[in-house]
C-alpha cells in the first residue's frame, strides 16, 4: 500500500517551558480531507506551525513523514519544496512587497528546486489569471503590497490562490473561516473544492464547525490538550456542535 | 583642567598633511585653525558619532589633474552628463535646451562652521556652474570621479534652478579603487515656485573616505526632493544643509544608508525653516551588514518667526547582523510657537513572522530576506518618478544586497 501523505507519530512540541503537543498521531491518506476541531488553546495552530516549521517550537519527541520523507528535519523552504503548504490564519502583512512579485518568486522558487527554469511573464500572468478567476482576484490587488490593506476575505482568497499556483500535495488550512462572512466563506471554500484531488490530501484546523457544511471532510478529529483524543466521520463534528467540547477533554472538568 | 584645556591639541599625521596642504593652497589662516582645533572629535556635537580625529588616520598627496578615467558608475538612459575629475570641472559636450554650463572660480558653498565646509572652500579651485532654466527634460547627471594613485581631492559644483524651473539632477561619486579622500559640495539655489528633485550617489571604493555636503537654499513655492545614497566608500559622511528663505516652499529629504562589513557610513541632517509657512519631511534609512556603524543626524531649526511651521523626521533603521550598529540621534530647536514639528526614530531586525511567511512559501532565506530589504526600502525610492531613474537606483540597491552578501 502507498505511503499516507502525512504521517504523524507521536508528536511532542513545547514552547519556552510549556509543552503544547503532547502525543499527536495522524494519518491522512492521498486524497483525503481531514478536520481538526478543538477549542481554542488546545494546540491546534500549534500542530500547523510545528507542521510547516516555525523555529518558535522545539520538538521533543516523536516524526512526521511527508510522502515517506522526515519533515521535521527540513527547513520551512525545503518543507514547501517537498509539497507542503499552510494557509494562515493570520496572513502576514508585508509592506513594500508587491503581491505579484511575491507570487512569482515563489513559484520561480518552487520551479528551481524541481530543476526547471524560471516561468516567463506572459506565463506566470496566464496561470494567476486563470487559478485566480474562480477566486474573484482581479489585476488591482495583485498590484497591492502583500496582504497590505486586504479585507479579511482577500487574505483568505489570496492564501488558497497561492495554495491553487504551487500545487502542494499536503494543504493545511488553518482556521480559514476566521474573518469571514458567509459570503466571502463560500468564495473560499469552492476554492478549496475545486483543489481537491485523489493525490492531494488536506488538513483542515477549525473550531467551528459551520466551515465543514462547505469543506465536508472525510474524517473528523477532535484535538483537546495537545493530542487526538476521538476520530470519526463528518457526523462527529455535528455531534461536537451540539455538545460542545466538555465531554472529550482528557480530564473532568 | 584650565591648564589642559590651554595646551595645543596633539596632532595626528593626517592633521599634519592636511595642514601642510591648506597651507600649500594658500589659505593660511585656516591651516593655522586646524593646527589649533584639530579635527573634530565626539565632543563635538555634529561629529558625535563620527569621531574624525579617530577614524582619518591618514589623508592622501592633493589631487593632480586625471590622466585617465574609468567607466561612468551609474548609467541612465538619456541622460545629459557632465564630468567632474579630480575635482577639475569638464563642461563638455552641447548643453541641452534651458542648461546653461561653466565654470566658475572657487568654491560654491556658504559659510559654516564646519571643518569639511572650510577644507572644500580651501581646496576646491573651480566649480562647475549650472543655471537651468524652464523645464529641463533630460535628467543631468553629475558625474564625479577621482582617478588614478590615491588622492585628496575637492570638488565643487554651483546650481541655480531659475523661477518656475523644474529639473532633476543626478550626482554620482566613483573613480580607480584607490585610498582617497574626496570632499564634494554642490551648492543648490532653488527658485520661485521652481521644482528640483536633487540625487546624490556615492558608488566610491572600498578604501575611499567620501565626503559631500548639499546645501539648499529654497526660494518662496519652492519645491525640492532630495535623496542621497551611500553604497560605496570605507567611510563617508554626507552633510545636507537645507534653508528655507522663502514662503510656501516644501522640501522632502530622503536618504538610504547602505552599510556593509567594515562600513562607517553617516549622514548628517541640518533644516533650517527660517521664514513662516514652510513645510518639510524627513526619510532617512539605514539598512547594516556585518560589523559595521550606520549614522543618521537629524536637526530642524524653527526660527522665531517661522510660524506655521510643518516638518516631521523619521528614522528607520534595520540591522541585519548583531555586530551591525545603527545611531540615530534627532534635533528640533524650535524658537515659534505655533508650528508642527515631530520626530521618529525605530531601529529592529528583520521580522521573524515575515521571514517565515516567505519560506513557507517555497523561498529561500537569503532571497526572503532580499525582499524584506527591497520592501524596506522601497518607499525612499518610490517618490522618484521617472523610470529609467527609478530603475537605476534601485538596481544599485539590488547590487548592494548582493554584493553585501559576499562581504
Amino acid at each position: 500500500m502507498a505511503n499516507p501523505i502525512l504521517e504523524i507519530r507521536n508528536l511532542h512540541a513545547r514552547i519556552e517551558d510549556r509543552e503544547i503537543l503532547k502525543g499527536v498521531n495522524l494519518s491522512i491518506p492521498a486524497g483525503e480531507l481531514h478536520a481538526v476541531m478543538g477549542r481554542n488553546g488546545s494546540g491546534k495552530s500549534t500542530l500547523s506551525y510545528v507542521l510547516a516549521g516555525k523555529d518558535d517550537y522545539e520538538i521533543t519527541e516523536g516524526e512526521v513523514l511527508l510522502d515517506g520523507v522526515d519533515l521535521l528535519a527540513m527547513e520551512p523552504d525545503e518543507r514547501a519544496a517537498a509539497g507542503l503548504f499552510l494557509a494562515f490564519q493570520y496572513p502576514i502583512e508585508i509592506p513594500g512587497v508587491s503581491t505579484m512579485t511575491f507570487l512569482k518568486a515563489a513559484m520561480n522558487a518552487q520551479r528551481k528546486s524541481r530543476g526547471e527554469g524560471e516561468l516567463s511573464t506572459p506565463d506566470f500572468m496566464r496561470a494567476v489569471k486563470e487559478a485566480g478567476a474562480t477566486l474573484n482576484i482581479d489585476a488591482s490587488m495583485l498590484k497591492r503590497p502583500l496582504n497590505v490593506g486586504f479585507s479579511g476575505g482577500e487574505k483568505k482568497r489570496a492564501e488558497v490562490l497561492q495554495m491553487a499556483l504551487l500545487a502542494p500535495k499536503m494543504c493545511i488550512l488553518d482556521e480559514t473561516d476566521s474573518g469571514l462572512d458567509i459570503d466571502a466563506l463560500q468564495v473560499v471554500a469552492k476554492g478549496v473544492n475545486g483543489l481537491r484531488t485523489a493525490q492531494r490530501s488536506m488538513l483542515v484546523i477549525t473550531h467551528y464547525q459551520r466551515l465543514l457544511n462547505h469543506i465536508v471532510p472525510d474524517v473528523v478529529h477532535v484535538f483537546s490538550d495537545g493530542r487526538i483524543v476521538e476520530s470519526g466521520d463528518k457526523s462527529l463534528a455535528l455531534q461536537l456542535e451540539a455538545k460542545g467540547y466538555a465531554d472529550f477533554d482528557s480530564e473532568p472538568a | 583642567m584650565m591648564l589642559k584645556s590651554k595646551m595645543p591639541v596633539r596632532l595626528n599625521a593626517a592633521e599634519e598633511t592636511l595642514i601642510a596642504q591648506l597651507r600649500d593652497a594658500g589659505d593660511g589662516a585656516q591651516a593655522e585653525r586646524l593646527n589649533v582645533t584639530g579635527l573634530p572629535t565626539r565632543r563635538v556635537e555634529s561629529y558625535h558619532y563620527t569621531d574624525l580625529k579617530m577614524l582619518l588616520k591618514a589623508v592622501p598627496p592633493l589631487v593632480e589633474a586625471a590622466n585617465s578615467a574609468s567607466a561612468p558608475a551609474l548609467r541612465v538612459a538619456g541622460a545629459y552628463q557632465l564630468l567632474i575629475a579630480n575635482g577639475v570641472p569638464h563642461p563638455g559636450t552641447t548643453a541641452p535646451a534651458g542648461v546653461i554650463v561653466g565654470t566658475s572660480d572657487g568654491a560654491a558653498l556658504s559659510a559654516h562652521d564646519d571643518v569639511l565646509v572650510r577644507l572644500n572652500s580651501a581646496l576646491a579651485k573651480k566649480s562647475l556652474s549650472l543655471t537651468l532654466e524652464g523645464s529641463v527634460d533630460p535628467i543631468i547627471q553629475i558625474d564625479r570621479r577621482t582617478e588614478g594613485a590615491a588622492a585628496h581631492s575637492a570638488s565643487s559644483a554651483r546650481i541655480f534652478v531659475a523661477d518656475n524651473g523644474s529639473a532633476t539632477i543626478l550626482e554620482t561619486y566613483s573613480g580607480s579603487s584607490e585610498a582617497h579622500v574626496t570632499n564634494n559640495a554642490s551648492y543648490i539655489a532653488v527658485g520661485r515656485n521652481a521644482t528640483v528633485t536633487h540625487i546624490t550617489v556615492d558608488l566610491s571604493g572600498d578604501g575611499v573616505t567620501h565626503f559631500a555636503t548639499n546645501e539648499y537654499v529654497l526660494a518662496e513655492g519652492a519645491k525640492l526632493r532630495t535623496l542621497a545614497i551611500h553604497a560605496g566608500s570605507a567611510l563617508a559622511r554626507t552633510q545636507i544643509f537645507a534653508r528655507f528663505a522663502g514662503e510656501g516652499a516644501h522640501g522632502d529629504f530622503g536618504g538610504l544608508n547602505l552599510v556593509g562589513d567594515g562600513q562607517h557610513l553617516d549622514f548628517t541632517l541640518d533644516v533650517n525653516h527660517g521664514v513662516p509657512n514652510t513645510t518639510s519631511q524627513e526619510m532617512f534609512k539605514q539598512v547594516g551588514r556585518g560589523r559595521s556603524k550606520g549614522v543618521f543626524q537629524g536637526k530642524i531649526v524653527v526660527a522665531r518667526d517661522a510660524q506655521k511651521t510643518d516638518a516631521k523626521m523619521m528614522m528607520q533603521g534595520l540591522m541585519l547582523s548583531d555586530q551591525a550598529e545603527i545611531l540615530s540621534k534627532p534635533e528640533l530647536e524650535i524658537y515659534a510657537d505655533d508650528v508642527v514639528c515631530g520626530h521618529g526614530s525605530t531601529c529592529g531586525e528583520l521580522d521573524a513572522d515575515s521571514m517565515f511567511y516567505l519560506m513557507s512559501r517555497g523561498i529561500s532565506k537569503p532571497e526572503a530576506e532580499t525582499m524584506l530589504v527591497r520592501g524596506f526600502l522601497e518607499e525612499v525610492l518610490d517618490p522618484i518618478e521617472d523610470d529609467e531613474l527609478n530603475e537605476a537606483l534601485t538596481a544599485v540597491i539590488d547590487d548592494w544586497l548582493v554584493g553585501a552578501k559576499q562581504r
